[in-house]
């Protein structure tokens, strides 16, 4: 007998409650269909390394969506660059626990996660990425949730 | 009795792979093959009665899960398939139950098709809420034309008992302004049942986001579907909230909160595609 998913039920009641509303800095970009979303976000104080711009992130949804993360990454654009943050590779994968098997929890959602993210630039200091972004970003095939990150750094 | 069981199985298989590349006719025929060789295994008619609801012969599925359960009693897929031919022929409280007793079954076992089962207790609320919907809509209609009507009847006697011109424009006039506000009043209570419809936040579960139907708790007093949690613990032995190690014998049922969601439903069955 084939399992009736929750995903797509799940998905649509998620997006017709954040076309209504949506926190300050965050504001639905596309939805088309219910694998692939788009969203901005920007950094709402006044930290400098993030003052003025905006990033975009794209979600892709499996179909054990919301038992499973979604994969979340920023996406480079004319217009919107990637951030810089320690945890986050200039290709836009992020390293956060959250987005992980471990840390996920089916109870987060697409705009709990952007504000995460937010709040996780909001956050920081370092004007920098993560150690060995280059050799990463060359290197790197696995998908993002399939890579073992390892969260050395839990100040950051 | 005729019982060849080897045969059976083998004839089952066969009708099995017709099943799963679509042909529903080939494999409704080996399934009654596989039952003339062996009429005591249940799950042949399970099997056939599945195919001949994808035919649509509804009452002949009917009679196969009805054999299936003769011969045995708790079988969680004969109730489950008897809900989905019952709703087909619009037997919605049949539906709801036999739902229901699937789903009792289904918790029982921990079977993995309890999602799709809990979907169908819905579907059958839904549908029995929509028929009866129709059927108010239907009466407040004919309500409304009969009592207009007799109002215009009346109107008519006392207009032509007037005597003069100025009093028949004035019983005239009266008896229309007592016909519109008649209107008005039927309108306004429409528009009452077809108000900005809202789930509270207590019926939702927090993983389908669903309207729950057989909720459960955890350690921390937070309720979720358990056809949303099982399979989230099925996977991860963790409370969503906590992190904490959870197992599935630890979750509580949350029978108040499951009479409320009952509750809810009866009056808003359109809550369901909420």
């Amino acid at each position: 007998m084939r399992m009736a998913g929750l995903g797509p039920k799940r998905l649509g009641k998620e997006l017709s409650k954040i076309t209504n509303s949506l926190p300050p800095g965050i504001t639905l970009v596309s939805a088309d269909n219910l694998e692939e979303w788009f969203l901005d976000i920007q950094v709402l104080d006044q930290n400098p390394i993030y003052a003025g711009q905006t990033y975009r992130l794209k979600f892709k949804f499996s179909n054990s969506y919301p038992i499973e993360a979604p994969e979340v990454t920023f996406v480079k654009l004319d217009n919107r660059p990637i951030p810089m943050h320690p945890h986050i590779y200039s290709n836009g994968i992020i390293c956060l626990d959250l987005l992980g098997s471990q840390g996920w929890s089916p109870v987060q959602n697409v705009e709990s996660v952007c504000m995460s993210i937010q709040s996780m630039l909001t956050g920081n200091t370092k004007n920098e990425r993560p150690p060995g972004d280059e050799e990463f970003v060359r290197g790197n095939r696995l998908r993002p949730r399939d890579i073992d990150f390892y969260y050395h750094d839990n100040n950051v | 009795m005729s019982k060849d069981a080897h045969r059976s199985t083998q004839l089952k298989e066969e009708g099995n792979s017709y099943f799963q590349s679509g042909n529903f006719v080939g494999a409704e025929s080996l399934y009654s093959k596989a039952i003339i060789a062996d009429d005591t295994n249940p799950s042949l008619y399970t099997n056939r009665a599945m195919a001949r609801l994808r035919l649509g012969y509804f009452d002949s599925a009917i009679s196969d899960c009805d054999a299936c359960l003769k011969l045995s009693g708790g079988n969680m897929k004969a109730y489950f398939v008897l809900s989905q031919c019952q709703l087909a022929i619009n037997d919605y409280e049949g539906a709801l139950e036999s739902a229901l007793q699937a789903h009792r079954l289904c918790a029982e076992t921990n079977d993995k098709s309890l999602a799709a089962v809990t979907n169908q207790v819905l579907r059958c609320k839904k549908a029995r809420w929509d028929e009866m919907e129709k059927k108010r809509t239907r009466e407040g209609q004919e309500l409304e034309k009969e009592v207009i009507a007799l109002m215009e009847r009346e109107r008519e006697d006392m207009v032509n008992s007037c005597t003069n011109d100025f009093d028949r424009k004035q019983v005239q006039d009266e008896w229309d302004q007592k016909i519109n506000l008649m209107k008005e009043t039927f309108e306004k209570s429409r528009k009452a049942s077809e108000q900005r419809r809202e789930v509270p936040d207590w019926a939702i579960d927090d993983i389908s986001f669903g309207i729950m139907v057989d909720p459960v708790m955890t350690k921390t007093g937070k309720s979720y579907e358990r056809a949303s949690i099982m399979e989230h613990l099925r996977r991860h032995p963790t409370d969503p909230l906590t992190r904490e190690p959870l197992q599935p014998h630890e979750l509580r049922p949350n029978l108040g909160l499951k009479q409320a969601c009952e509750e809810f439903l009866e009056q808003n069955g359109w809550a369901v595609d909420w």
